[in-house]
């Protein structure tokens, strides 16, 4: 607990960057439904599940043309 | 001038519509506090990985740890992310036909040039300051900060070879069309400038010495005269590849 409480000031802002970015993502994914390769399912499964990197791939590969 | 403001303009809301701003910005943010994190957390980790009758014995980390896992990461992942952000900077207008329009209107191509420019080198100039600002602050938070000199110094020198690695990609992005093709050209050029530095005679003049004396700079008292050489010569490179990308996109045909 006291290692828990040590390092809560970097485990509070990389949560926050996390759901940010999964949250910004997933906004996307779903006011969006073209993408440039696979489903929606697949998206979300991708954005929610691997952290930080997921909505990343998801900005750079994965964002259909408007 | 006023098409160049329109176009920074455009620029600037373009790279938060189409969410480049957030993912460097959130990505340079965890690099800066990954940095001090992992130079505390490394005596740990190692002492894990040590089996029956193994001893590893690393001394109790400093702030010059946390900045050299900082100078680390940026200066090989971020300047990676860097150069994958920013990688459509004049394809996606070449493939998508947009900066027919605004050329035809009257808008002049050196204004397109130098307003990519602007835009993403105060991009860059914002993430860095982020993940310096974060890794300076934790760094404060969890180690004693004394007997460091130039440190800005040494993030200055970062911030010219970013400003020099946005400038050959602005180039490349002018001679070649596709997206892959122009970064592949830019990795090269860097590629090159990373074997030229084994001549031990050119490494004072190469531009790599801004990203390879990042750390020495902090601790020692440090001539820093070394690095004026380099950080002339990219400047002179990084104004040279700007001009030559206007010529390039002057004649090109879109």
């Amino acid at each position: 607990m006291e290692k828990f409480v040590e390092y809560l000031p970097f485990l509070i802002p990389i949560l926050v960057v996390e759901f940010a970015l999964a949250l910004a993502a997933l906004v996307h994914i779903v006011r969006h439904p073209n993408y440039r390769f696979g489903n929606k399912v697949m998206w979300v499964v991708i954005v929610l599940l691997i952290q930080i990197i997921g909505p990343i791939i998801y900005f750079l590969l994965g964002k259909g043309e408007e | 001038m006023r098409g160049y403001t329109a176009f920074v303009k455009k620029e600037i809301l373009e790279s938060i519509r189409t969410y480049k701003l957030l993912i460097v910005v959130a990505a340079f943010f965890i690099f800066g506090m990954m940095s001090p994190l992992m130079a505390k957390l490394m005596p740990e980790i190692f002492s894990k990985l040590a089996t029956e009758g193994m001893i590893i014995t690393i001394p109790e980390p400093t702030a010059i740890d946390s900045y050299t896992q900082f100078f680390k990461n940026l200066t090989q992942m971020g300047l990676v992310v860097l150069v994958l952000v920013f990688s459509g900077i004049l394809s996606t207008e070449y493939s998508k036909g947009t900066l027919i329009n605004v050329l035809t209107k009257g808008l002049s191509r050196h204004a397109v040039i130098l307003a990519k420019y602007t835009v993403y080198l105060g991009l860059w100039t914002v993430s860095l300051a982020v993940s310096f600002l974060t890794a300076y602050g934790y760094t404060e938070y969890l180690f004693k900060q004394d007997g460091i000199v130039n440190l800005l110094f040494s993030v200055f020198c970062l911030w010219i070879f970013g400003a020099f690695l946005l400038s050959i990609f602005l180039f490349t992005a002018t001679l070649i069309k596709s997206n892959y093709g122009s970064m592949l050209l830019t990795v090269m050029v860097i590629g090159l400038l990373f074997i030229m530095n084994i001549i031990p005679m050119l490494q004072k003049y190469n531009p790599v010495a801004l990203i390879s004396n990042n750390v020495i700079m902090l601790t020692s008292p440090y001539d820093l005269s070394n690095i004026y050489v380099s950080m002339i010569i990219t400047g002179i490179f990084t104004i040279g590849f700007l001009c030559s990308s206007l010529l390039v996109f002057k004649k090109k045909s879109i």
